[in-house]
């Protein structure tokens, strides 16, 4: 049997834990089906516990550290061994990213004072904008879209893991971190990639609600969110002291 | 001021997302043929049709030599 002619037997997968969950839709009871609403609603409850993490972390930013090791630790864990188990990874997850942001902007706003909120406003600011032009038709993910962001964000995964491996040498990445031009110029394109695979997110959720996936992707959908909003708060963050360094 | 300009985006992005989310895309958003396949099935699944099915569905009956020669 030829590649193309097994491909239009078994058909094809993409990512493993979208495409085995797609393709068992058509089993599913109505009452058991992944909608726009659950994910939504979910997405509400993982902020709230993010929020209320953040409290925690505000109030104790000693468990940053700690907290983020854990979270990223759940992240993968719900990523690469079980989506279906999101219902129960991904509220941990949130709660325990809220206490390492939340000590995260102890120590932006002790330097800068009103970084924090500017932060929070910023990314929901992005947050409601693109879901905008997502709905709406403005913004038109496509496969081209779609690798394109994946490049990248993995290109900027691999930049972060080496700056991190050399920072242990007392070497690093300069321009990564630096305040100067070319500095803000890297974390523009990062909060840019950033907000970009939101819309990626929109589009799997919008997809699994049309095509009827299992309720638990309504988890998944929201997890993988979080996991995007996280990303694109710190990236602000960053961007912010940036700027106000100057 | 800054302060509470940022607070009130955030309540109201926060606002807008809980409504905006729960509304289905817009038709140029969804009837693409350029969306991104999340699932290569769809693509495929009208081929396999057209293929028609591999299995023949009937009951099955044991073919022993003695049919098989009054058949001949």
């Amino acid at each position: 049997m030829s590649k193309h002619s097994a491909l239009n037997t078994f058909g094809r997968s993409g990512n493993p834990a979208f495409t085995r969950n797609f393709d068992g839709a058509n089993t599913i009871p109505q009452s058991e089906r992944m909608t726009l609403d659950g994910a939504v609603n979910k997405t509400a409850i993982l902020l709230s516990l993010c929020f209320g993490g953040a409290f925690v972390g505000w109030n104790m930013p000693a468990l940053a550290m700690p907290s983020l090791i854990i979270g990223l630790i759940l992240a993968f864990v719900t990523i690469f061994r079980s989506p279906a188990k999101a219902g129960t990874t991904a509220p941990f997850y949130a709660g325990f990213e809220g206490v390492a942001l939340g000590g995260i902007t102890v120590f932006a706003e002790a330097q800068y004072p009103g970084i924090g909120i500017q932060a929070i406003g910023l990314t929901f600011g992005i947050l409601a904008s693109l879901l905008f032009c997502y709905k709406s038709g403005i913004i038109k993910p496509t496969e081209n879209f779609r690798l394109m962001i994946f490049s990248a964000t993995m290109g900027i995964a691999i930049l972060y893991l080496v700056s991190f491996i050399m920072s242990f040498f007392g070497s690093g990445i300069g321009f990564i971190h630096s305040n100067g031009l070319f500095g803000i110029g890297f974390s523009l394109f990062v909060v840019g990639i950033a907000a970009l695979n939101l819309v990626l997110d929109f589009d799997f959720i919008e997809e699994g609600a049309e095509q009827g996936l299992p309720k638990y992707m309504e988890w998944y959908g929201a997890f993988s969110l979080m996991v995007t909003l996280v990303w694109l708060y710190i990236e602000i963050l960053r961007l912010l002291m940036k700027l106000r360094s100057r | 001021m800054n302060a509470i300009f940022f607070s009130i985006l955030a309540i109201f992005s926060l606002f807008v997302f809980m409504n905006l989310g729960k509304v289905k895309a817009s038709k140029k958003q969804m009837n693409r043929d350029d969306r991104i396949k999340w699932s290569y099935r769809r693509k495929f699944r009208g081929q396999k049709n057209k293929d028609g099915p591999k299995i023949i569905e009937g009951s099955a009956e044991e073919i022993d030599d003695e049919t098989k020669k009054s058949s001949q």
